[in-house]
């Protein structure tokens, strides 16, 4: 046979790699995009708004606050107790669920219904998060411009604190109120502690590799943090800082003694979806705020 | 006369019992009739009575029912109803009568524990409902048909626990309680299990005990629920022998009930006869224990004969009675 | 008689004298006593010091509060209810106590009395409504009556409330029911002296109470026809012994958490060593209790460092091989 010309090869590849990859995009088909999504985790509601893709949330779970336009939305339930009747009834065409969730991973299964599995780790887990769960909804480039945009701030935050020392920091988010009984504080894995060494703070409870660590005080006697920052976010919790008085037990503890002992309200410290971003910066204001003068 | 132990210690608040001693001393009542030497020091039991002088004028009868009544479901039927019942002291009495006559509730309403809906009952003539717990607990003792202990206590511990009435309220056991409770292991034949857990007793042994813990309340009455109940006939012949000496010995006044119509005809100085509740016949045994009231209580035909050499009546059932 | 008593006390207040003085010394924070008596750095600096007395010696006395409450109300129910199986659970006080700090929890209620936060003082109320609601029941009882329907009614009282307690933990979201399950594990660290002041009062009160109990148990646990003809008035007896009994649980679950075991076996090890009179029984338990939790809860914070066990888990672990060695040794 006669050679054929060189161009004429590169062309046919060229049409070759592009129709494989409208054939791929294509067969990927009724998975590249949903229009009824039910999500019953607080994180992947806000990032889905957060990407424009709120209007095709359908149903939200019972934790669910952010943004507004949830309230109106219909409740399915969360982790411990969804409503798979429900669930199945909104029809969706995709549910976001945790990884955990397995029975209700069945009972999908069996209704045919495309489901996406969420599992809960650290801060950069979250922009992947972002981006994946873009693409199967269908809104890969506002997922990509949104993940870009918190990894930029975080940078930000980062090259604002990387020349100031680390304080040593316990964050605490739960405790037996009046009381220093029963501390939750976040330990060396997940992604408060990520949010923490982001923000510029050194984890006082990081060698020890669990998400929350139960504090007593005389681990904190021991630890000696010199920063000690708690995290209210439960709905209606009018805690002020009256309520910090009750670190005063402990005067031998550094952040104690210096009074550097803060509260911070919101619920963008528990929830890891796109509003983290400013919850480390808020973290880094307060651990450095000379950064941001 | 009595040895003073090792238990000299903490006040007088122990040992507020030496003057009371003494004065009792002074009125230790006469010990019933008895053939042959007492076996053992009675003394030491009867002082620590607080039962009131008996004299030889004082009234015969120690426990008195008039016309007692009581329903444990108060619309129900009188399991007893309307009962008289005299026990003359130094006497056996025994209650005879089937299943559901109300033998087990008309014991329960003469130790005072539980209270008459009509009627009363006295004891030496002062009526029980005056006397608080602990003092008819020193008079009257009941040995119950079966006991169950929840621990692990000792024989000595449990026939200790007789002594509870006599004791004040954070009192310890003394010496001489001591050795009260080891005499009325003695006089029940049972001092070598002293040591032994009670558990561990055979049904015989157990029974005997119980009567030991019973005696070592030192009252003069005592009441009998079924003693002999589960145990087989050498300890039946026993506690039988036992409580006979126990009578002819100390005086100690009984109240036995019965099933064992045999066990009543050796036993009992008299017999009252339960139906319903009601007070059939009651009187001497000789007189009481015949065909005619056997039949009339349990519906069966049986003979009633002395035996040649027992001595004394035996109930032999024939046939159940139309 | 005197003289074992006396010995048996002094034998184990040793023990629990020891316990209460070498536990706060120990830990897994290394501190120098010299440091922590020293009069020369202010307490507001003195890290030594501020470990023993904030973080333990609360953490030691709470210890042996719950120790020696829980054994306590575990003698005097075992004999109230005839039965060695019986602890300070049967009843449903501590059930009882349990509902009330997880209301208090999961509702994020947030009322304090004189000092006392909400969590110990709904627990506190919660034992105090099951034992109403008990003592109802045990008072319309009729003379004679076995301990049958005290039992039963125990029994159907911490089912009912058990369901309740499931409804409550539907309702909380997944932190509460995390801080819930947290509290029913049992923890002794209570950093200051408040909850301690504010449980010894009811203990106090049933210290004293179940004291005038001793004999009266030994004879009710025969039965209360046996006890009445001995002499005791087994109502009144059967009502203060429910009363003392039920008080001790919800000051101790109220402190301290339901630390499960301390109730059903301190007793019986007790028993084993001192024979089964109560009044060995009833000053033992409430000595070698309070030893037996401190040791326990020294154990579940130095075990593991730095995160600590909690102390019901050490006290199911040290105590149930402990109970069968026991038992081993008598049957051999």
């Amino acid at each position: 046979m006669a050679a054929v010309p060189a161009t004429r090869v590169i062309r046919a590849t060229y049409f070759a790699v592009f129709a494989a990859f409208v054939a791929f995009s294509l067969s990927a088909g009724p998975q590249a995009q949903a229009r009824r999504v039910v999500s019953i985790i607080p994180a992947t509601t806000e990032m889905l708004f957060a990407m424009g893709a709120g209007d095709r949330v359908v149903a939200v779970g019972s934790y669910d606050r952010f943004p507004p336009e949830v309230e109106k939305l219909p409740r399915v339930g969360a982790l411990l107790d969804p409503a798979v009747e429900r669930i199945i009834a909104m029809r969706p065409d995709l549910v976001i669920l945790y990884g955990t969730q397995s029975e209700l991973r069945t009972q999908l299964d069996r209704a045919q219904i495309s489901y996406y599995p969420y599992v809960h780790r650290g801060l950069a887990d979250i922009t992947e998060t972002i981006r994946s769960l873009g693409a199967r909804v269908g809104v890969a480039p506002q997922a990509n411009a949104l993940a870009e945009r918190i990894e930029r701030q975080l940078a930000d935050i980062r090259s604002r604190v990387a020349k100031s020392p680390r304080p040593k920091t316990l964050l605490v988010f739960g405790r037996e109120p009046g009381t220093l009984r029963n501390i939750d504080a976040s330990g060396g894995l997940g992604f408060l502690h990520d949010m923490l060494e982001t923000a510029g703070g050194a984890d006082v409870m990081g060698d020890v590799k669990q998400q929350s660590v139960v504090m007593t005080t005389e681990l904190v006697l021991a630890r000696a943090p010199e920063m000690i920052i708690e995290l209210r976010y439960a709905r209606g919790d009018n805690a002020d800082d009256a309520d910090l008085r009750e670190w005063n037990a402990l005067p031998a503890v550094p952040a104690v003694r210096n009074r550097r002992v803060y509260m911070l309200h919101g619920e963008e410290f528990v929830v890891p979806g796109p509003r983290v971003a400013a919850a480390t910066e808020r973290f880094a204001r307060l651990l450095h705020p000379e950064a941001f003068k | 006369m009595i040895r003073e132990s090792g238990n000299l210690a903490i006040g007088d608040f122990f040992f507020r019992r030496v003057r009371r001693r003494e004065e009792l001393d002074a009125h230790v009542p006469p010990l019933a009739a008895g053939r042959g030497p007492p076996s053992f020091s009675s003394d030491l039991f009867l002082s620590r009575c607080d039962a009131p002088l008996v004299t030889a004028h004082a009234s015969r009868s120690a426990l008195h029912a008039a016309d007692v009544a009581f329903a444990y479901d108060r619309r129900g039927r009188h399991v007893v109803d309307g009962v008289t019942l005299d026990v003359p002291r130094g006497a056996i009495v025994g209650l005879l009568g089937p299943n559901g006559s109300g033998k087990t509730t008309l014991l329960r309403l003469l130790s005072g524990t539980v209270t008459p809906a009509r009627g009363s009952v006295t004891i030496d003539a002062v009526p029980i409902s005056t006397l608080s717990r602990r003092e008819m607990a020193r008079r009257i003792a009941i040995v119950p048909q079966e006991t169950h202990s929840a621990f692990d206590f000792s024989v000595l511990e449990i026939v200790l626990m007789g002594r509870y009435p006599h004791l004040r309220a954070f009192e310890l056991e003394g010496a001489d309680d001591v050795a009260i409770a080891r005499e009325a292991l003695a006089a029940t034949g049972t001092a070598a299990l002293e040591p032994r857990r009670f558990a561990t007793l055979s049904g015989g042994e157990k029974q005997r005990v119980v009567i030991a813990s019973a005696l070592a309340q030192s009252s003069e009455i005592l009441l009998l629920d079924e003693p002999t109940a589960s145990l087989d006939l050498g300890f039946q012949f026993e506690i039988a022998t036992l409580l006979a000496r126990l009578n002819r010995e100390r005086g100690v006044t009984m109240v036995v009930s019965t099933h064992d119509l045999n066990l009543a005809a050796t036993l009992c100085t008299e017999l009252v006869l339960l139906k319903a509740g009601r007070v059939l016949a009651h009187g001497p045994t000789e007189r009481v224990l015949n065909a005619d009231s056997v039949r009339l209580l349990y519906g069966v035909d049986a003979d009633v004969v002395r035996h040649p050499r027992a001595g004394h009546l035996t109930v032999v059932p024939l046939a159940r009675a139309d | 008689m005197r003289r074992r008593l006396i010995a048996t006390i002094a034998l184990f207040g040793a023990l629990t004298f020891v316990c209460c003085l070498l536990a706060p010394i120990v830990g897994s924070t290394p501190i120098s006593l010299s440091r922590v008596f020293s009069r020369t750095i202010p307490f507001a600096d003195n890290v030594d010091a501020q470990v023993f007395f904030v973080a333990r010696l609360p953490r030691v006395i709470a210890a042996a509060l719950v120790g020696s409450g829980l054994a306590v109300a575990g003698v005097v129910f075992q004999a109230l209810l005839r039965n060695p199986l019986a602890s300070p659970d049967t009843l449903g006080v501590s059930a009882g106590a349990t509902l009330g700090a997880m209301i208090a929890i999961t509702f994020h209620v947030d009322i304090g009395l004189m000092g006392i936060t909400s969590v110990p003082l709904a627990s506190f109320v919660g034992s105090a409504g099951a034992l109403g609601i008990v003592y109802l029941l045990a008072a319309a009882r009729r003379r004679g009556t076995s301990s049958t329907v005290l039992l039963l009614a125990g029994i159907a009282l911490s089912a009912f409330l058990g369901a309740l307690l499931r409804l409550i933990q539907l309702v909380a979201d997944f932190t509460d029911t995390l801080r819930n399950v947290r509290w029913m594990m049992g923890s002794l660290d209570v950093a200051s002296y408040a909850p301690i002041v504010a449980a010894l009062v009811p203990m106090a009160f049933a210290f004293v109470v179940a004291g005038a109990l001793p004999r009266v148990l030994d004879l009710i646990s025969m039965g209360a026809e046996a006890a009445e003809s001995r002499g005791v008035d087994v109502r009144r007896a059967e009502r203060i012994a429910l009363l003392s009994a039920s008080l001790s649980t919800g000051a101790a679950v109220s402190l301290g958490g339901p630390i499960p075991f301390v109730g059903i076996v301190v007793p019986h090890i007790v028993r084993l060593l001192v024979g089964a009179d109560h009044r060995l029984v009833l000053p033992a338990s409430a000595l070698f209790g309070a030893s037996f939790v401190i040791i326990c809860d020294l154990v579940a914070r130095t075990a593991f460092g730095p995160v600590e066990l909690p102390v019901g888990t050490v006290t199911a672990i040290i105590g149930g091989p402990f109970f069968l060695w026991l038992l081993f040794r008598r049957l051999a």
